[in-house]
């Protein structure tokens, strides 16, 4: 195929690249709030994008409720703004088609280019509509509520994007010799595999990779709402702020002294799964052990929420031990042992165990039945007894597995998940309770102070990576195998 | 193949000899007191594991009278299933059940057709770049950006107050993505080899032989992502902040909770008796609202226990192959 290619046909295929980048940028670009062509005046949201203006008039018109009624903007400008932002979106759209036909054969490019010419047209069009909208807006007649503003850069980026796209697809298609007559619409499969799989990778990208894009907030000065500028740039001053300023200083401390205590519980106790698999492996009656099994793996299964209501049923001043112990006269009123501070590591570490360890075992069971029982049968006839047997054949038969679990245990040992200790957080408690996960979460979502929320799992993911490639390292020098 | 006569002669003068040696190994003291504090912790454990469940049912069917006075411990009296009527006839609860019904049959339903498609296209060797992207996917498992930009991004592209934002990032799941493609290798080449002689193309070969021999694996990842749909409710916390319409089940359940313990430790800061008695006489409806939530709640994982049992091995198993 690629000897029968012409010079033309070549140089079709460097055009090839500059269209396809450009319709590449303006996908990526319509998904970014800050430049949103579409964004003409105050009353449209600043974390509206492209994409979203044209997908939700909710959201779009959320703020100009009272401008409507007031009679500052005409709601038609409002539809006109929607509409054209939907058609320029789909606009790119068709010029993505282009994209991914221009790697067929020639009568599929040639099919390709007309949507790359089409869709760059729609895409004008679109574009042209905004416009209108905006000198609608423009015309209002109070001009200092309503604040009309034309976000030309982000408006231009897109017109260029689509005149470059038109410009190249119809040269190409100029270019491009007419296939024969019986030619049918044909690709490689490699590149057929490769679109096919090209949704989900783009999926996999926006809600994975994109997010370290937000990383950007840590270092700007950025209140909710507001946006990103040269003028509320402060570099690394959160990150100092963390060492510098005493109470904040104070709070990670704390912070992560509980968090790192919960760890090392957990790491400490990590071997009771594997004691739990040994001991019950030496039940004899497969009744009882078929039973052990089936329910002591239900509460892997019930959320932390469940967890929690099952403690206020069984723990809290008017549940089960205390209408026990008031019924038959042991206390004169109900105890809430959930309030309070005293133990409360334990206790966490307790329902983790609780919830966890029949889970867990598993994965030891099935290791277990994986040993030799010639080994069994070996050791018995060398007079071995049973503990010797658990000590010497089946615990290290169990090592390499349990070296795994507690090197990925320590690897993570900065994310204890907030699920368990948001439920069990309240005012006695949040002291010993509060671990970094939920510490974000309490700073970022429900204080609102997004920069060093951000800053603060910045460093808490850059640090877990780091201690994963390290335990990594050390399971690939001791046992000769990678762990991840 | 069948076993020769001397290999079968063989096997049964060994079982012989074990036997023999098994009769000979007696039970010492030591041992029988083992077995007793084993089969004593067991039979704690899990009861331990299966009391709280039975708990929490018999207060939702005894009379509410009764619960009150604390009088419901072991057996349940008067029994009646008004408060489970009463409250799906509640909006609030009612709305969120739907929520998390439908999240959970599309969001699986979606996550199990990508996986084993993606499954699958990860398995052709032809594909451009085949490693590269395939590790592009494997990569996303070991690091997250955190909360906050996660939060942020959701809310950049329109998923907050979204039921879509339930639904759409967990359609491209790596781990799981990772086991279907594990269990496609397994599956012998040739099957797909004639399909593909026969002028078949990518997509039939999925529809017509991939997808078919993978059920067991698609089972599996199935049942724990819809556990994991209803279950989770922190995503509703953080993503429907202005939606309460869109709360899941699980994140009404913790309001609920959180709300009546606020209650509860209110009283604990003593206040005049008049206030404590209004507070009492709520937080004691409450215990049984709570509790018949909770019940709801958890009806529907204890339904699918039984049939899920047998995927469980074969999960985690799977897991620690990987490549």
């Amino acid at each position: 195929m690629e000897k029968n290619k012409t010079g033309k046909e070549r140089i079709a295929g460097y055009i090839y690249y500059v269209a396809r980048i450009g319709v590449l940028l303006s996908i990526v670009m319509m998904f970014f709030p800050g430049l949103n062509p579409a964004k003409i005046c105050d009353f449209v949201n600043k974390t509206m994008s492209l994409f979203t203006s044209g997908i939700s008039y909710g959201s779009l018109t959320e703020q100009c409720v009272r401008a409507f009624n007031q009679g500052w903007i005409q709601e038609s400008s409002f539809i006109i703004l929607f509409i054209s932002s939907l058609i320029t979106w789909i606009g790119i759209a068709i010029t993505a088609v282009m994209g991914c036909m221009s790697i067929g054969n020639l009568k599929m490019k040639r099919l390709g280019n007309w949507f790359g010419i089409g869709g760059a047209l729609v895409q004008m069009l679109g574009l042209g509509g905004i416009y209108l909208a905006y000198t609608q807006v423009a015309a209002t007649t109070r001009p200092e509520k309503v604040m009309p503003n034309f976000p030309l850069q982000n408006w231009l980026f897109f017109f260029v994007i689509a005149v470059v796209v038109l410009v190249t697809t119809l040269v190409i298609q100029l270019m491009l010799p007419k296939p024969a007559e019986d030619a049918k619409y044909e690709m490689e499969s490699k590149f057929k595999l490769f679109l096919m799989f090209l949704p989900f990778a783009a999926l996999c990208f926006v809600f994975s990779y994109l997010p370290l894009y937000g990383w950007r907030y840590a270092f700007y000065d950025y209140q909710a709402g507001g946006t990103l500028s040269s003028e509320n740039f402060v570099g690394f001053q959160w990150f100092t702020m963390l060492f510098q300023n005493e109470a904040t200083r104070s709070d990670i401390v704390r912070v992560l002294r509980n968090t790192l205590v919960m760890s090392g519980l957990g790491i400490a106790t990590s071997w009771l799964p594997m004691a739990f698999a040994i001991f019950l492996s030496e039940i004899k009656s497969q009744r009882m052990k078929r039973f052990v099994q089936t329910f002591a793996t239900i509460p892997n299964f019930i959320s932390w929420v469940l967890v929690y209501a099952i403690a206020l049923a069984i723990f809290s001043s008017e549940g089960f031990i205390s209408s026990l112990m008031v019924n038959s006269g042991a206390w004169e009123a109900g105890k809430n042992m959930l309030m309070g501070d005293s133990g409360h590591w334990f206790k966490m570490l307790a329902w983790g165990t609780w919830k966890g360890v029949g889970w867990s075992a598993i994965i030891y069971i099935a290791g277990i039945a994986g040993i030799d029982q010639q080994l069994y049968e070996a050791a018995t006839v060398d007079g071995a007894g049973r503990f010797q047997k658990m000590w010497h054949i089946t615990l290290p038969g169990l090592i390499p597995t349990y070296m795994v679990m507690l090197l990925m245990a320590v690897a993570g040992c900065l994310s204890n998940g907030m699920d368990q200790y948001m439920v069990f957080d309240n005012a006695t408690n949040t002291n010993v309770n509060m671990v970094l996960d939920l510490y974000v979460y309490k700073l970022g979502i429900v204080n609102g102070a997004i920069p060093l929320s951000t800053m603060i799992g910045m460093v808490k993911s850059v640090v877990s990576v780091v201690l994963l490639f390290l335990a990594n390292t050390i399971s690939k020098l001791v046992r000769g195998e990678s762990i991840v | 193949m069948a076993k020769t006569l001397q290999e079968k002669l063989d096997a049964k003068a060994e079982k012989e000899y074990y036997k023999k040696h098994k009769k000979s190994y007696k039970l010492t003291p030591g041992d029988i007191v083992f077995n007793i504090l084993n089969y004593a912790f067991f039979t704690i454990f899990t009861l331990s594991c299966i009391f709280p469940f039975y708990y929490l049912f018999i207060n939702t069917i005894s009379s509410n009278d009764l619960v009150s006075k604390g009088l419901i411990n072991f057996i349940p009296r008067g029994i009646n299933f008004d408060n489970y009527i009463s409250l799906l006839n509640a909006d609030e609860v009612g709305q969120a059940f739907l929520i998390s019904i439908g999240r959970t049959i599309l969001g699986t339903a979606l996550m199990v057709l990508a996986s084993a498609f993606v499954g699958y296209l990860v398995t052709k060797q032809q594909m451009w770049h085949r490693k590269f992207w395939y590790r592009f996917l494997v990569i996303t498992m070991y690091f997250n950006a955190g909360t906050i930009p996660w939060y942020l991004n959701m809310s950049m592209l329109g998923l907050t107050n979204n039921f879509m934002a339930y639904i759409i990032p967990g359609i491209v799941a790596p781990y799981n993505i990772i086991l279907v493609k594990t269990y496609i290798e397994s599956i012998p080449a040739e099957l797909e080899e004639s399909a593909f002689m026969d002028g078949a193309s990518y997509f039939t070969i999925f529809k017509k032989i991939i997808w078919p021999l993978c059920m067991p694996i698609l089972a599996t990842i199935a049942i724990f992502g819809a556990v994991g749909h209803w279950n989770s409710y922190t995503d509703s916390l953080i993503l429907m902040q202005n939606a309460p319409e869109l709360y899941t089940l699980q994140h009404r359940l913790y309001l609920y909770l959180t709300t009546t313990t606020n209650l509860g430790a209110l009283m604990n800061g003593g206040v005049s008796s008049s206030q404590a008695e209004a507070v009492m006489q709520t937080a004691l409806n409450a215990k049984v609202i709570k509790y018949t939530i909770s019940m709801v709640s958890v009806i529907p994982i204890l339904l699918v226990y039984p049939f899920m049992q047998r995927y469980f091995v074969k999960g985690i198993m799977l897991g620690a192959v990987k490549g």
